[in-house]
């Protein structure tokens, strides 16, 4: 992966995704307040904060599994409200979870089209075209390169890693506009991290899909991404692109575990204009 | 950039344990065909029974009586399927069991209502009372064993109050009676008369039914938002399954299946009794459908292992009296199948978590 091949985003690259003042609240908690992102077309932006930092209750609402307390969501230049996964996917916005909502019960390829199955219609019945799905879940893989034993395997029987793949496979699929990874290699090799890695370093030099990672590892960050926002106590502490952030000076202010205002007097000290 | 193969598949790599032993090869076969065990425990039970019988086990007369019975409990098991595997559980069906088909009698002598009128509102009922079920279940979040042990005694209170929990003798009406249910095969009845096959109806519609919902579970979107809704809610929910509807969904269709057995229950004894269903026939339909292979953890269910389940509990019920023992002892039996079928679920589930890396 050379990082010197991608051309850094256009600097008119419309802004395809604005979550806006968003806060939400569990019962007495509080996992974000006043959250604003930006996302513009083929970014791949970097979502970092501590466990429990509110990252992916922030994806969630963006995936429409949650509904925001307050705060608005504007895709494609109209505000948008999103009821239920449905209607986010609906919109072209993907996600992988952190939990990769995969039903283990389920065999890969009806994993793979779930919520989107491919019928046909026999004697008058919907019934579903098994033999399609199966056939467009190994081609897809395939081009992947993903390899695992069988389509028709339970997703409980495969590897952790495996899972994470077919859950990444399964939201690259549909060419989504948008799409969201929250954690996506933490059960991944080496070997299968870089081909993850990979598939979004692809996505990126098209510069058509944009993506919002969620990751802990900061070396990969600065691999493939553009920008860094990095969240902190349910509050967006730092907004900083790749280009002009070093990883030691990204591990220092997340270290420093302080708020925004501490953090942006701390970072104007070191390096006036990043904030 | 060309794709890389992400792990090379063999066998050793991607986790599948190879089968060792002759058991675990024998639990593996077990967990793909659940039905299989139950399949092989019903055709032990019915050469035991017609051994001892001397042959009369099978005789048309007493199938017709065994499948009549296997019939009702199917309906019934088949439905807890579905509610088992979107991870809840209907204990009222036995008290829809019995009001369905007392409100289209009740219909039918006081105000001449047809029996066919009557039985679609018996069953638009029992569809009700489980969009009721559903509904509570999942929008307050009570646990189905409650809200249906709450319904199930609502239900029997109104059932034996509305007429001085009087049975009702319930005209007979052709062809309804002949479509939905006669009485039983007669001696001299011949095998392939009209009557040979009218004392069969309970049991066909059942086997119709269950093939009707053996179908959607496996071949339908309905089917695989079902088996998602059990299997990991959270997980179908975020991907966008209507978990909250499939349920209710399941239990409309199980409020149905009672319905609809009573109703059968009734055209075939024309006697539509408040007492008809007693809580144990919803037991039996729930060993049934454990017996034939459905796990209580969710996500995976066989209505034919339910019908067959629901055979071998009938053939319990009925051989046992017939090859002369006490009519008491085949919930020994029953009781003892119970517990090895848990016994015997656990062990094929086990196998499957540790097959997983
Ligand atoms: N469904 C929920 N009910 C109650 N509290 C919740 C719920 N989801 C998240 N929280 C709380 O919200 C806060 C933020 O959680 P979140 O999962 O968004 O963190 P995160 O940044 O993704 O952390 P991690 O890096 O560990 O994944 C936590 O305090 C968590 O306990
Ligand atoms: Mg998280």
């Amino acid at each position: 992966m050379n990082t010197q091949t991608i051309p850094p985003l256009a600097p008119d690259a419309p802004v395809v995704l604005e979550m806006s003042n968003i806060s939400k609240s569990f019962g007495a908690v509080t996992a974000l307040v006043d959250v604003s992102i930006k996302l513009r077309r083929g970014e791949v932006l970097a979502l970092v904060g501590d466990n429990g930092a509110g990252k992916s209750t922030l994806i969630k609402i963006l995936s429409g599994f949650h509904q925001p307390d307050t705060g608005t969501i504007v895709s494609q230049g109209k505000e948008v409200r999103f009821a239920s996964p449905r209607d986010a996917r609906a919109q072209g916005i993907e996600t992988v979870y952190q939990d990769l909502a995969l039903i283990g019960d389920l065999s890969v390829f009806h994993n793979m089209f779930l919520g989107r199955e491919y019928h046909k219609r026999i004697l008058g019945l919907n019934l579903l075209d098994n033999r399609k799905m199966r056939e467009q879940a190994q081609l897809y893989l395939d081009t992947l390169g993903i390899s695992i034993p069988s389509v028709n395997s339970t997703v409980d029987l495969l590897s952790g890693g495996q899972r994470q793949c077919i859950a990444v496979a399964r939201s690259i699929y549909s060419s989504p506009r948008i799409l969201v990874l929250d954690e996506p290699l933490a059960a991944l090799g080496v070997r299968e991290s870089a081909h993850v890695l990979g598939l979004i370093q692809n996505l990126r030099q098209q510069r058509q899909v944009s993506v919002i990672l969620i990751v802990h590892n900061y070396n990969q960050i600065f691999e493939v991404c553009d920008r860094i926002n990095f969240l902190h106590s349910g509050e967006v502490a730092l907004d900083a692109s790749t280009a002009d952030t070093s990883e030691e000076e990204l591990i220092r202010i997340v270290k420093s575990g302080l708020g925004r205002k501490a953090i942006d007097a701390a970072a104007a000290e070191v390096r006036p204009g990043i904030v | 950039m060309p794709p890389i193969a992400i792990a090379k598949a063999g066998k050793g790599a991607v986790g599948v344990k190879v089968p060792q032993t002759m058991t675990e090869r024998l639990l593996i076969l077990l967990s793909r065909y659940r039905e299989a065990s139950i399949a092989v425990v019903a055709i032990v039970l019915v050469v035991y029974f017609q051994v001892g019988s001397d042959g009369g086990f099978l005789s048309p007369q007493f199938m017709s009586v065994v499948l009549r019975d296997t019939g009702r409990l199917g309906l019934i098991a088949a439905a807890e399927v579905m509610l088992m595997i979107t991870g809840e559980i209907d204990l009222s069906l036995s008290a829809i069991f019995s009001i369905a088909p007392y409100v289209m009698a009740l219909m039918s002598v006081t105000w001449a209502v047809p029996l066919a009128v009557g039985a679609v509102v018996g069953v638009l009922i029992g569809v009700l009372v489980g969009a009721i079920n559903g509904i509570i279940t999942v929008r307050f979040r009570v646990p189905s064993l409650i809200t249906t042990v709450g319904m199930l005694f609502f239900l029997q209170g109104i059932v034996v109050s509305i007429y001085n929990s009087q049975p009702i003798v319930a005209p007979v009406e052709q062809p309804f009676n002949a479509i939905f249910g006669q009485s039983l095969y007669q001696p001299s009845d011949a095998l392939l008369s009209w009557h040979g096959v009218t004392a069969f109806t309970p049991f066909l519609w059942a086997v119709l039914i269950v093939l009707a919902l053996a179908l959607a579970l496996n071949r339908t979107t309905f089917g695989l938002h079902t088996i998602a809704t059990g299997s990991n809610i959270i997980g179908a929910r975020e991907i966008g399954v209507r978990t909250d509807r499939m349920k209710i969904y399941n239990f409309m269709i199980a409020g149905g299946c009672a319905a609809f057995a009573g109703i059968i229950n009734t055209a075939q004894f024309t006697s539509a009794d408040p007492q008809a269903g007693s809580p144990f026939l919803t037991l039996q339909a729930i060993a049934a459908a454990v017996i034939g292979g459905t796990s209580l953890l969710g996500g995976s269910g066989t209505v034919i292992g339910a019908l067959i389940g629901a055979f071998v509990v009938a053939s319990l019920n009925n051989g046992l009296v017939m090859i002369g023992a006490q009519a008491t002892v085949s919930d020994v039996y029953l009781g003892a199948a119970i517990i090895a079928a848990m016994i015997l679920s656990i062990q094929v589930d086990r196998l499957r978590t540790r097959r997983r890396l």
